[in-house]
């Protein structure tokens, strides 16, 4: 060594693998914000809708009708994690409903129907995938994908809705210990994302692909085929979502319902998911989710016109907005204040 | 191992010609870098500074001469072959995942993954990589910020030590390799500037070897142990740094010295 130890340049005294107390408390109130609003509403329902609103009854409500919302939310949130926003979700939802119903009215067993919709929504996902890989804008190439899947669930179901599919019941309106089936399909589905992106290596990757493609080519990481994985992920939750909604309805419809992804993008823009990619977390996205349905619920307690939950909504996802800008400064500030002290202050 | 391999430099090159056209970028450049050498490469724009550099990190191919790695004779095609060969550019801008932590930032691409049966599912051991990059940080002598800290809360000079040890990790293999930095305090202040100064002489401590372009001439005679001045595309100057002078330099520099090599 040619440099005397006192010499270690900028060395900032006494950090190891973790930060200080105060910076971890300002980073989490970055990161886990969502939540605080959440149990802060709950709060102030509990109080301006008692007695009904505070019941586990009315928990299980809320969480069932949260359900559909964060199926398509993880699809939106997926994509756009991977630095693409995946608009055709409502028509791979209505093709794999409508294709399954119509496997199901021609005696096939429920375990292929249910496997041929989800392996639709995973196609469809490669082919967006692709295409987007040719240096096509995500957005254009998911519209056009949008609109040839709805054109095709149409022409699958023969332009009416498949009536009476009840064998699709036990992921539908069935509740086991106490809790609707949608709601337990969205807990593992969340548990398995997350678990896959955050404690997985191809998951971690992923993130890295979405936040910095040039990062992991450098790395010599084939880069495209997470970003294609993105499209899957997406694709998938979007053909569950189109089975759930089949399965609660006994019935598929194949008009692909554009609402869903407006849904879901609230929800995920609430989760402070970027949409220029890189970064979210899902369970934020859930309690997005969660949060959207907690509203429009009390709303309906207190026999208030639903239009008013969703001019709600958008308030709470413009001052959402807001709180997340003000905390980002703060942390931010006071990080860099942190950073200066210890390269003026902690060394010679 | 070939006892040629120990004594040739970590990387040479001899008479490279680099032509776009009629316009010779470079003309007969020998060049060699040894494990632990801080060579800085100066010259005015246009000297063919870049393109010598280009020509290492396999960007470019010269026109003529030949490249050795270890004694090696080598073809670069793509940045990727340097790279597998242990030659490693770091980039200007530095490519961090900026919403991951330090830790995730340097075990990109060599993850460490947990015992079997959690392994096989590709799950990631992320206490011990945390540990391996505070160690590789360490063994650099550099300390920046907590390994779980995102790349986006740290500062410039932090960012770019990380991006340095990434690269420096990437080419300390079981042989060290050479690492290519182009202006690599451009963006910095005086003191990030100096944790970067002190970082490149540490990885050439550690057997790394060190191509360094730069405008900057302080910084040159602060961590390079030999300097080469391009001029016009011809080899002006191949001097020990302590054998040599500001003034010296920018004659080098400018052409208003004549060349070491002048026939």
């Amino acid at each position: 060594m040619s440099l005397a130890p006192e010499d270690t340049a900028g060395a900032a005294p006494d950090e190891h693998t973790k930060d200080s107390l105060g910076i971890r408390a300002l980073i989490f109130t970055r990161d886990r914000g969502i939540v605080v609003l959440w149990i802060l509403l709950i709060i102030v329902f509990s109080i301006w809708a008692s007695p009904f609103f505070a019941k586990w009854s009315n928990a299980v409500l809320i969480a069932n009708a949260a359900a559909l919302t964060a199926v398509y939310a993880a699809g939106v949130a997926a994509g756009a994690i991977s630095g693409a926003l995946d608009i055709s979700l409502p028509g791979v939802a209505a093709l794999a409903g409508v294709t399954c119903g119509w496997l199901l009215t021609h005696h096939v067993s429920v375990v292929v129907g249910i496997a041929v919709a989800l392996l639709i929504g995973l196609a469809i996902g490669v082919v967006n995938g692709l295409i987007t890989l040719r240096g096509f804008n995500p957005l254009i190439v998911t519209i056009g994908t949008l609109s040839a899947t709805s054109g095709l669930a149409a022409v699958v179901a023969g332009g009416y809705t498949i009536t009476g599919l009840n064998q699709l019941t036990f992921m539908g309106t069935r509740h086991y210990a106490g809790i609707p089936a949608p709601v337990w399909i969205v807990i593992a589905l969340y548990i398995v994302l997350t678990v896959f992106l955050t404690q997985t290596r191809d998951g971690i990757r992923f993130m890295a692909v979405g936040g910095n493609k040039e990062a992991v080519r450098r790395s010599g990481i084939q880069s495209n085929r997470y970003r294609v994985l993105g499209f899957m992920i997406s694709g998938f939750c979007a053909a569950l979502g189109g089975l759930i909604t089949t399965a609660v309805d006994t019935s598929a419809n194949p008009a692909a319902d554009p609402s869903i992804i407006f849904t879901a993008l609230t929800a995920v823009a609430l989760a402070g998911v970027a949409l220029t990619g890189g970064r979210g977390s899902l369970p934020r996205v859930l309690v997005g989710a969660l949060i959207l349905a907690t509203i429009s619920n009390a709303l309906t307690i207190k026999g208030i016109q639903p239009y008013w939950g969703t001019i709600v909504t958008g308030l709470l996802l413009l001052a959402a907005l807001g709180m997340e800008k003000g905390v980002e400064t703060s942390v931010e500030r006071r990080l860099m204040a942190a950073a200066q002290a210890t390269v003026h202050s902690g060394k010679k | 191992m070939i006892p040629l391999t120990d004594t040739a430099p970590a990387l040479e090159l001899s008479g490279i010609d680099m032509h776009y056209g009629y316009v010779r970028a470079l003309d007969q450049i020998d060049f060699r870098v040894a494990n632990g050498e801080v060579v800085a490469l100066l010259g005015d724009n246009g000297a063919g500074k870049s393109t010598l550099l280009k020509v290492m990190s396999g960007a470019h191919r010269p026109t003529a001469g030949t490249i050795r790695v270890h004694g090696r004779e080598m073809e670069f095609h793509s940045p990727t072959d340097s790279t597998h060969a242990g030659i490693q550019m770091v980039y200007q801008d530095l490519a961090l995942v900026e919403a991951q932590d330090i830790a995730t930032n340097l075990t990109l691409g060599r993850e460490i993954l947990r015992k079997p049966p959690l392994g096989w599912l590709g799950f990631v051991d992320k206490k011990a990589q945390r540990k391996r990059s505070q160690a590789e940080l360490d063994r650099l002598g550099v300390r920046t910020a907590a390994m779980t800290r995102p790349v986006e809360m740290l500062s410039g000079g932090q960012r770019q030590v990380v991006a340095l040890a990434r690269s420096a990790t990437r080419v300390s293999g079981e042989r060290n390799g050479v690492l290519l930095l182009d202006e690599p305090t451009a963006a910095l202040g005086y003191e990030q500037t100096r944790q970067v100064e002190a970082l490149i002489v540490r990885m050439a401590s550690h057997g790394i070897g060190c191509v360094l372009v730069t405008h900057n001439l302080p910084l040159a005679m602060e961590v390079s142990t030999r300097i080469v001045v391009l001029n016009r595309g011809r080899k002006y100057a191949d001097v020990a740094t302590d054998k040599t002078d500001n003034d010296q330099l920018v004659g080098w520099i400018t052409g208003a010295r004549p060349s070491m090599f002048a026939a």
